[in-house]
């Protein structure tokens, strides 16, 4: 029967919209990390974490959308379930940009907050994925 | 006491705490305990004297702007009120950008540090780095370069640039002028390459000749110019009435002794000599002195001193400027020797009549007769148009090649030069400082008949020297373009014999100012220097 399918369409275009999302959202970080270093004080030893956990990020993210890409798709829950664990510490990341940055301007509570709705969204429609992957 | 003595070192002072709260901060408060005028925040004002006021110099305090939302203290007169009163407000200040600081987790980013308070552990490296008169973030780097520079070789040669006293072993090589009065005083520098000429008063009598150190030769040769000794290059022995004898031996140094009442070999004048090559490095010095006699009744004496500098297998010319011309002073000219420009190191002969090596010009005499003159000249001095002349008497008997022979030779001189020095301090070695002089001739031509072999003579030499203001607007510099000498003849019609005539002969010199019209140079527009630290992608790159 083809039509029973598994594999969540609104989660697919959710992983869709963030890999956009993402790229908006590192680019402007970065930006933003470049003209606070030059428009405030910004000594290098609280320079070099920030940029290395945006890094980080970046790469966490890329790995997270391929893993929950893969499992939607191919209807498996051990890539969906790893994709669930690395977005835990995508959100930790996301709340460190939010709170504990050297500087956290607006723009930035605004980027991190959408970014943190978006998590939160994956998160449940991940969960319901996978709930319905085991049964 | 014993135990406050002990902790005291342990102890750092510190500073006053910042004040952060925008209600007590006020910066117009300047007087203590007294009321600052229109000065609204001022704790010490009374109600009273805010109904004088008539505006409030600050009207707003905050803290830094850039942050979302702070607080703000607004202080504003309310001048409809009878009498007008202060209003303080205390609000929350909302930054609308969205690039504002919503938080900092960076204690010290939005307010100054409080500098380092100076203790005896600390105190080296903080006058280190803040002692000099400017701030540097590396300041080690600079520090070694300055470090070794200053090795204080007595070996090394040192280099001089101009206008930089001259060293010694233990000091710097004097040469006392008079500060405020005339009396001399001892703590003149020589500068490298400024010629000096200095005369001042010393007080001396013959009792205290000897226990007076400035008016015996040693005193001025004493001190050798790092690697260079000062010799003594003459003595010239000045007696009571002024007779100067110049001494053979000038090895012997003489130093003042008390002679019959007078005290003799008293320095009068000293008059130094450097050597330098055109490195800067000076490689002789030689010592010319007067000595004299003082009588018993002299109270004091007047002293000249001299310095002056030659550069290294060059004679000493008088420069005419440095380096343009400087108005009144002689133009320089010479020759090229022959076989130039093969043999470079031959210099030029500045063989003029005057041996300076200057242009010159006919002298007037006070008998105007030309043949009687025997070539009286005088320089021609840059800036001042000159004529002069004389009457030539023809008679029927002089032969017109010999005569016109006679008057060239009048008018321009024994050795007229071909080259004149375009500026004043031209070496004589550097070609292209040296401007050519242009000859023209003019001849009156009458009426073209038959006659044509009748010779022309000689009868004014018109020098005319143009020249351009060279160099920056502030400070031009005269610089000679172009000399033209133009010789101008008339025919010298044959007379009949007995009778005679008199024509005048005149040279002139003009100068003329050919300068372009000044040009302002703009500097460069500045441009905006964005860059990113050399290290933005630390620990990455």
């Amino acid at each position: 029967n083809t039509s029973h399918q598994l594999s969540s369409l609104p989660l697919q275009i959710l992983f869709y919209l963030n890999g956009i999302y993402y790229i908006f959202y590192f680019l402007a970080t970065l930006a933003m990390i470049v003209y606070k270093s030059e428009v405030f004080s910004y000594p290098d030893d609280f320079l070099a974490p920030d940029l290395a956990l945006l890094l980080i990020m970046a790469v966490l993210e890329v790995l997270r959308l391929y893993l929950g890409s893969k499992g939607n798709l191919t209807e498996e829950e051990a890539p969906l379930g790893l994709s669930l664990a690395l977005t835990v510490g995508s959100v930790i990341l996301s709340v460190y940009f939010l709170v504990w940055q050297t500087y956290v301007l607006r723009a930035d509570v605004v980027i991190n907050a959408v970014l943190l709705f978006t998590y939160g969204l994956e998160s449940v429609l991940k969960v319901v994925a996978i709930a319905a992957f085991v049964s | 006491p014993q135990e406050t003595r002990a902790a005291a070192p342990a102890r750092t002072r510190r500073g006053p705490a910042p004040v952060t709260d925008v209600a007590k901060l006020c910066v117009c408060d300047l007087l203590v305990a007294q009321c600052d005028v229109n000065c609204c925040c001022d704790p010490d004002c009374s109600a009273a004297d805010f109904s004088l006021f008539t505006t409030c110099s600050v009207p707003i305090v905050t803290g830094d702007n850039r942050l979302c939302s702070q607080k703000a203290a607004i202080y504003s007169l309310d001048v409809e009120a009878n009498p007008p009163e202060r209003i303080f407000k205390l609000i929350d200040q909302v930054n609308p950008s969205i690039f504002c600081i919503h938080t900092t987790n960076y204690k010290q980013a939005l307010s100054f540090s409080s500098p380092e308070m100076p203790t005896s552990e600390n105190f080296d490296q903080l006058l280190k780095e803040f002692g000099s008169a400017a701030f540097s973030a590396e300041p080690d780097s600079w520090n070694m370069n300055t470090d070794a520079q200053n090795p204080a070789d007595a070996n090394e040669t040192y280099r001089y640039e101009y206008g930089v006293p001259i060293q010694t072993v233990d000091a710097f090589l004097r040469l006392p002028s008079p500060v405020v009065s005339s009396w001399c005083s001892d703590a003149n520098p020589a500068a490298f390459l400024v010629n000096q000429a200095t005369k001042c008063t010393r007080s001396l009598s013959v009792e205290k000749c000897g226990s007076i150190q400035a008016v015996s030769m040693l005193f001025y040769i004493n001190s050798s110019i790092l690697a260079v000794n000062i010799t003594v290059q003459s003595v010239v022995i000045q007696s009571l009435n002024g007779m100067q004898t110049s001494l053979n031996g000038s090895d012997v140094l003489r130093l003042p002794m008390i002679l019959d009442e007078l005290c003799i070999n008293v320095v009068l004048g000293v008059s130094y000599h450097i050597t330098y090559t055109d490195a800067g490095e000076i490689i002789e010095a030689a010592a010319s002195f007067v000595l004299g006699a003082i009588k018993k009744e002299a109270l004091s004496i007047q002293q000249s001193f001299e310095i002056s500098f030659t550069q290294v297998n060059t004679k000493p010319v008088p420069l005419s400027g440095n380096p343009g011309y400087v108005v009144g002073l002689p133009v320089r000219a010479g020759f090229r020797p022959q076989g130039y420009p093969f043999p470079v190191e031959i210099l030029f002969a500045a063989l003029n009549t005057n041996k300076y090596g200057q242009l010159t010009i006919l002298q007037s005499t006070s008998s105007q007769d030309c043949l009687e003159s025997q070539g009286a000249r005088t320089p021609i001095l840059f800036g001042y148009n000159m004529v002069s002349g004389c009457k030539l008497r023809i008679t029927a008997a002089m032969k017109c090649q010999l005569l016109a022979q006679t008057l060239l030779d009048l008018l321009k001189g024994q050795s007229f030069p071909e080259y004149v020095a375009s500026f004043g301090n031209s070496q004589a070695h550097n070609v292209l400082d040296w401007v050519p002089i242009t000859h023209l001739h003019n001849s009156e031509q009458r009426i073209y008949n038959a006659f044509q072999s009748s010779c022309q003579i000689p009868v004014s030499l018109e020098i005319a020297v143009k020249w351009t203001k060279y160099g920056s607007l502030v400070n031009p510099q005269a610089r000679i373009v172009n000399v033209t000498a133009t010789i101008t003849s008339t025919i010298l019609k044959q007379l009949p014999s007995g009778r005679e005539r008199t024509i005048p002969i005149t040279s002139s010199v003009v100068f003329s100012d050919i300068s372009s019209p000044a040009e302002p140079g703009y500097k460069a527009w500045p441009t905006i220097n964005a860059k990113l630290p050399f290290d933005f992608f630390f620990p990455f790159v």
